[in-house]
């Protein structure tokens, strides 16, 4: 009895330290953005790991708060970032739903080619993308980042939100049919509130591959109309070198959202990519 | 009611016409810029914003719009609006072949008036980069010279003295080494310094007429010669020899110079422009007030004497051929470039030597190290003009830059290297 109970002790001990490992290399980074965001930028190249830095500078966040346009480029990244991720969770949903529960000749190869989208590199896009875009004048609008972000992020929102669907019964649709549902009120009241974690993984998705793009919102705006956040960083880079304390600054501010949107849907999100990637 | 109509008529279209010519008259300029200096507030972008705040305030019906990227989203932003029809005004280029021929040969630049360098007391030869058959397309905002920045008062401390040959260079490097000290801060990871420390090194050993083989070499895609050879192994020497920190082949830009500023590294191989160093608040006066410069030693054996130096006219600017603004943008150009614009404020903060004649401005309170590359190139015999990586297409200043490092880290050996870098002009 004591025997086991020891056994029991030792593997919890194991597990937690190699839980703890992973926990502080995933967390790393963090405290390290943090760390270097208060310090100067002429501290950062020393020996060590972490700085302490000789005098908190809490003015690096006042700078990129003010300097780096931060509240503008904020807004911008939200409503850009927030519109792409309620469009890409409409077409994942409808899609998927036309592509595993409809009967159609082309529905295999209608998913394989928005598919096939997860392997174009977003290089080889700008430039024919730019000159259609200058063609409809749609270059400097919001169009010009949501039409992309969109079409990048909707492969893989389909990828997930087709396998999750394949995994609810049948049986529940034809249930709610026989009652005289329609087939969107049926798709909005019972087959969406099912997919919640495909969708909230989705959405996490989505939100993180766009809030952080930059060569794409580079490339297709010029004014500060509907510049997004990756903006802020370039206010403080200099021709040869920059101010990498506030850039540390500036970056601690603009991953703040993401992270805390993490924290509050990270439940979700590993049972969404769990279920989702074994059911294609 | 006939009369009426036609009267109410008369009216509105009168109205129409007095509102047209109002909104004429109130019509403001806007001149749109497209500029590789993001940052406003600080070094050349702090002169270039300067200058665009006093051109509207001296006339306010203009407006001018800056757009600003770092140097590689800048290069994908300009192709996509080369291949557009919303092209800015007013244009950062590069003086050098690698990019502003294909620039000029696809028709994008307009050409200035052929005297406005003259009339704006532009240095002789400082234009030339940014000039094609006879015509001119651009105008340099600084004269760039290569050099080691080193920390006097540490080399006065341990009995360090400037190297005179490139042979105490590297000797100086491994006494530095044994000190526990990095004695050369190199950015090996950007690549291009380690292509202008080898043009560096071709100047020394080639003496003033190397600008012009190498100009040959590239057209003729034939680089094996005893001179390229020569530089190449230096190079490798260099590195073997422990002169660049360990590492220096991934370091970048911001990495070297932090070693260099925060006294690990005794000496920082960069351009002029990080003259103001001698003037960045955040660097530890200690290390600040003490830095100072010198150029690349003579090489045992070469033709180069001290004063053939390595300097050229990188960055300027160039006005759209199909630009909205186009004569604005050349009156902006020009006024940017009158004698007490760029030249005197650019050269009274410290930032940057300019490419015109900067003499007139001396406020006395330059820093040592200011002083010391005015001097280095008020008094150089010959200047190598564009370092090697920028003297053939873009495709060859990949392949070359690629060769610099990897001959520096002995992967490619001086022979390999040479013909790496004649399959770059193919």
């Amino acid at each position: 009895m004591i025997a086991s109970n020891k056994l029991a002790l030792v593997r919890k001990a194991v597990l937690w330290s190699v839980l703890l490992v992973f926990a502080v290399i995933q967390l790393f980074p963090l405290v390290w953005l943090v760390n270097f965001s208060l310090a100067s930028s002429n501290e950062m190249f020393t020996t060590g790991l972490l700085i302490i830095p000789r005098q908190l500078r809490w003015d690096n966040y006042e700078k990129a708060f003010v300097s780096g346009n931060f509240m503008a480029y904020f807004t911008n990244s939200m409503i850009v970032n927030v519109l792409a991720v309620a469009l890409v969770l409409t077409l994942s949903v409808m899609l998927a739903f036309a592509i595993t529960r409809m009967r159609w000749k082309l529905s295999g190869m209608v998913r394989n080619i928005i598919l096939l989208g997860m392997m174009i590199p977003i290089h080889a896009t700008l430039l024919p993308n730019y000159v259609i875009y200058d063609r409809l004048r749609l270059t400097d609008t919001l169009f010009a980042l949501l039409i992309p972000y969109v079409a990048f992020s909707l492969p893989l929102g389909l990828f997930l939100t087709c396998g999750f669907m394949s995994s609810i019964p049948k049986e529940i649709e034809e249930a709610s049919l026989i009652d005289g549902c329609g087939i969107y009120r049926m798709l909005v009241t019972i087959i969406t509130p099912m997919l919640r974690n495909a969708l909230v993984t989705v959405s996490i998705m989505t939100f993180l591959n766009n809030w952080n793009e930059f060569m794409m919102a580079s490339t297709y705006l010029r004014s500060a109309r509907w510049k997004t956040l990756p903006f802020s960083v370039l206010e403080f880079t200099g021709l040869y070198s920059s101010n990498y304390a506030i850039h540390f600054a500036v970056m601690a501010l603009s991953a703040a959202p993401v992270v805390i949107l993490y924290i509050i849907l990270n439940r979700h999100i590993t049972k969404g990519v769990a279920l989702g990637a074994v059911k294609g | 009611m006939r009369k009426i109509k036609k009267m109410l008529a008369l009216t509105l279209a009168t109205m129409m016409l007095l509102s047209a010519f109002a909104g004429l008259a109130s019509a403001e300029t806007v001149i749109k810029v497209f500029s590789n200096l993001p940052d406003r507030t600080t070094g050349q972008g702090f002169v270039e914003q300067q200058l665009f705040d006093a051109y509207m305030e001296a006339n306010p019906d203009v407006r001018i719009e800056v757009e600003a990227l770092q140097d590689e989203p800048y290069k994908i932003k300009f192709s996509a609006y080369a291949q557009g029809t919303e092209m800015p005004d007013l244009l950062m280029v590069w003086g050098m072949p690698g990019f502003l021929d294909e620039v000029i040969d696809a028709g994008l630049l307009a050409a200035l008036p052929p005297d406005l360098g003259d009339e704006l007391g532009f240095i002789p030869g400082t234009l030339d980069g940014f000039s094609k058959n006879g015509a001119l397309y651009g105008l340099a905002r600084n004269t760039d010279v290569m050099a080691f920045y080193y920390n006097q008062k540490m080399f006065d401390d341990n009995g360090w003295a400037v190297p005179t040959t490139y042979e105490e260079l590297l000797a100086l490097g491994e006494t530095i080494a044994a000190a526990g000290i990095m004695p050369v801060s190199m950015a090996g990871g950007d690549k291009w310094p380690l292509g202008i420390y080898l043009t560096d090194l071709l100047v020394k050993i080639g003496g003033p007429g190397v600008n012009g083989r190498l100009y040959d070499a590239v057209a003729n895609k034939d680089f094996n010669t005893p001179e390229f050879l020569q530089a190449a192994a230096l190079m490798r020497e260099a590195a073997v020899r422990g002169l660049f920190q360990i590492g220096f082949e991934t370091a970048d830009y911001g990495t070297a110079k932090n070693l260099f500023t925060n006294g690990q590294a005794a000496m920082f191989y960069m351009g002029g422009w990080e003259m103001s160093m001698a003037t960045d608040p955040d660097i530890d006066p200690e290390i600040r007030d003490n830095i100072r410069m010198f150029i690349m030693p003579v090489v045992e054996g070469g033709v180069g004497v001290a004063t053939d130096i390595a300097a050229w006219n990188g960055g300027g600017y160039g006005v759209s051929a199909n630009g909205a603004q186009r004569e604005e943008a050349i009156k902006l150009l020009t006024f940017m470039f009158h004698p007490e614009g760029w030249n005197k404020i650019a050269w009274e903060n410290g930032v940057t030597m300019t490419a015109q004649d900067f003499s007139a401005y001396g406020t006395g309170e330059e820093t040592p190290v200011q002083v010391e590359f005015t001097l280095a190139f008020t008094s150089a015999t010959s200047v190598s003009g564009t370092p090697i990586i920028d003297m053939g297409t873009a495709n060859f200043k990949n392949v070359s830059e690629d060769a610099m490092q990897e001959v520096a880290i002995g992967v490619l050996t001086p022979e390999a290297f040479v013909q790496k870098l004649a399959d770059g002009c193919r």
